[in-house]
């Protein structure tokens, strides 16, 4: 059925339509009075047509807005991509730590804490009760104390809850009680690291080593914070040095191991350790790092730094031979020599016997300035600049004006100086490596450090022929580890307490290099009041106790490091003939 | 004329019914979309956490002295000694210079050869 006027036949509804408007009009336009009042009419009706048609116009576009999913705001793909990967960013704010194989030595788990609301809580009582049930190390009073907080609406009760534990409190329904997300460091090999790595408080701000100084920057990036160290190595180390102190029953231990060619530290363990993961007494004894911390008299361990000055001046050369048959005395006191050998010694042998006598006579023929320009160099007299931990010790010495020519004799054998096992290894690194000081460092990078030269490259390689005698033939016999040609040097340092040296008490050092034709690697192993035993003889002297534990750690420490043994072919022919 | 005119009204107000519709729609289904992202997001967000607790499982896992234990209870090997790696030359193969010999014309020269390298 057509609507009614739209019929071909009868189209009426227009006709009509016309007529009533031919009616209406006719009239007005014969009366010329009501010509203004049909414009006004017209005009009015034009700004109604306007009005309604901007209304409409602003309704539509209203419409499209709201329609439109984020109103008429375009997003980009590339924003769009920003956001979303934004929206999926780990909740964790402090980067992993690894060592150098990418294995994992600290991270931040999640966890939970657990605050209440004191405003809120309306039987603190009770909630106290059941709380103290589910933490059984809280005190109920405590909480209660905590709960009952006047004037406050944030009340911590307890970091890191268990799934278990947040499980349990959600179980209670107490309004009160809310969590709040956070996270928690974990130490993935317990004491393993603790004085490289350090520990964080209980906001997660680094308060020791790696984690107090590279804090921002683990803060910064997620990107994990890659160590020089080598986890496998740094465990056969502090295996070693355990044993070491069990054996020699000594108060503590400490070593170092250097790639002598860049600077990188591979292992640094100081005994005794601590569990980062638990939370220890800021006066206890185990956060003292020996490596960087223990400004010590290094002793005869000095004399290479000695014997390399004599040398680098040009006015000792190695042939020349000192006189060491009688003790010398300077400024009312007597040097003596502790293998006394009664003898002229050559540069070779003062350091293969451990002479006294032999360096101080090299040392006076150097003089006052030169030592003390040598010394300098070679970084001795002032803080490891630019190293990682932050915990580091000043060096003692006296001062340029008091600086009398005992000190000069002393300072030759290592005495009268006091510098850091991490002092120690960066000088002798670049005396045996060609002559080059590089800055030690525990952050792999792949731009180099600072590094200088502050050794002529035949002084080093003479310094390498005369570090392999000792290890031949002189004090360090026991270090020797057949194809990786060790180099090295003995100290044994009397204690000093109450001004007075103890006879009893002594610091011993080791200090090697291997292979010495072409070293690789520093290793410096520091024994801290070792006892005599049976084995021994009781003597507690560096050769019987820090010597063989450095030849063990070298042993097993060269193989992992990827070293090639340098055998003679007979001695591996005789060798594979004794296995057949 | 006037047909053309409501014929053209009516066009017109079709089409704008019917883009408000599709706007409408489209809202609806950017909506659901958004409301799926959201979820994947924080799906990914949840497995990035637990990829992450994992991972420090594994290094415990892979601890030193865990694997030490490990490798003493389960397997007989012990530490590398530096006298165990040794140079090919040094190899005692018997019938290595007679084969060489025997696979070659110029056997003597071979044999010289391969006794000077020892």
């Amino acid at each position: 059925m057509l609507p009614l006027g739209l019929s071909k036949k009868n189209n009426s509804f227009y006709d009509m339509d016309q007529t009533r408007f031919s009616r209406l009009e006719t009239p007005l336009f014969e009366e010329s009075n009501n010509l203004t009042a049909l414009q006004i009419c017209r005009n009015r009706m034009g700004i109604a047509i306007f009005a309604f048609l901007i209304i409409y116009v602003f309704i539509s576009v209203r419409i499209i807005m709201v329609c439109l999913p984020h109103g008429i705001k375009i997003t980009f793909p590339e924003e769009a991509y920003a956001v979303h990967a934004s929206s999926i960013k780990s909740t964790i704010s402090r980067a992993d730590i690894v060592d150098r194989n990418g294995s994992i030595l600290a991270t931040s788990l999640p966890t939970v804490n657990l605050y209440a609301n004191p405003k809120k809580i309306q039987n603190p009582k009770d909630a106290a009760e059941k709380l103290s049930f589910i933490f059984p190390d809280l005190n109920y009073d405590d909480i209660y104390a905590k709960l009952t907080k006047k004037k406050s609406v944030f009340s911590m009760i307890k970091h890191d809850l268990s799934p278990a534990q947040q499980a349990e409190v959600n179980a209670l329904g107490i309004p009160a009680l809310e969590f709040q997300t956070s996270e928690k460091r974990v130490y993935l090999h317990n004491n393993l690291f603790a004085h490289v790595l350090g520990y964080t408080n209980i906001d997660n701000v680094g308060q020791a080593g790696i984690e107090k100084s590279m804090h921002q920057r683990l803060t910064e990036s997620s990107k994990p914070l890659e160590l020089t160290i080598d986890m496998g190595i740094q465990d056969t180390v502090r295996e070693e040095l355990l044993k070491a102190v069990e054996k020699y029953k000594a108060i503590g231990a400490a070593a170092i191991l250097m790639d002598v060619n860049t600077g990188e530290i591979i292992s640094l363990v100081s005994l005794p350790d601590y569990n980062p993961n638990i939370k220890i007494p800021l006066d206890d004894k185990k956060l003292f790092n020996f490596i960087t911390q223990a400004a010590y008299e290094p002793g005869s361990v000095f004399k290479t730094f000695n014997t390399a000055l004599g040398l680098e001046s040009g006015k000792v050369k190695i042939t020349d031979k000192f006189d060491a048959t009688k003790p010398i005395v300077i400024q009312k006191r007597t040097i003596r020599d502790d293998h006394a050998k009664n003898a002229w010694l050559s540069v070779s042998e003062i350091l293969t016997y451990s002479s006294n006598i032999g360096s101080v006579k090299i040392a006076e023929k150097v003089g006052k300035e030169g030592q003390i320009n040598f010394l300098k160099n070679l970084g001795f007299l002032e803080k490891v600049a630019n190293f990682e931990i932050s915990e580091r010790a000043r060096p003692l010495f006296q001062n340029e004006k008091n600086w009398a020519p005992i000190t000069v004799a002393t300072v030759s054998y290592g005495h009268g100086i006091s510098v850091s096992p991490l002092h120690i290894i960066t000088a002798f690194s670049a005396l045996v490596n060609g002559g080059i000081y590089h800055t030690p460092t525990l952050i792999k990078s792949d731009t180099p450090k600072v590094s200088r030269r502050v050794l002529s490259e035949h002084t080093s390689e003479q310094m390498r022929v005369m570090l392999r005698d000792v290890v031949l033939y002189g004090t360090g016999r026991k270090a020797e580890v057949p194809g990786y040609e060790v180099g090295g040097k003995t100290g044994t340092a009397n204690k000093a307490t109450n001004g007075s040296y103890a006879q009893s008490r002594v610091t011993n050092s080791f200090i090697s290099t291997f292979p010495t034709s072409n070293p690789k690697y520093a290793l410096l192993v520091v024994i801290d009041e070792p006892q005599g035993i049976k084995e021994t003889w009781n003597l507690r002297t560096a050769g019987m106790n820090v010597v063989p534990t450095s030849g063990k750690i070298i042993a097993s420490v060269a193989p992992q490091l990827g070293l090639k043994a340098n055998f003679d072919i007979n001695t591996q022919k005789a060798h594979i003939k004794a296995i057949q | 004329m006037i047909n053309t005119k409501t014929a053209l009204t009516a066009l017109w107000f079709t089409l704008t019914c019917f883009v408000i519709f599709a706007c409408f729609i489209l809202k609806n289904q950017v909506h659901n979309l958004e409301h799926e992202l959201a979820k994947i997001n924080q799906n990914i967000a949840s497995d990035v956490q637990n990829i992450h607790v994992l991972k420090a499982e594994w290094g415990v896992l892979n601890s030193p002295e865990r694997l030490k234990k490990l490798a003493s209870e389960h397997m007989s090997l012990n530490k590398i000694r530096a006298e165990q790696i040794i140079n090919y030359s040094a190899l005692p193969f018997e019938n290595e210079s007679s084969a060489i010999a025997f696979a070659s014309n110029e056997g003597r020269d071979l044999k010289k050869m391969v006794k000077t390298e020892r």
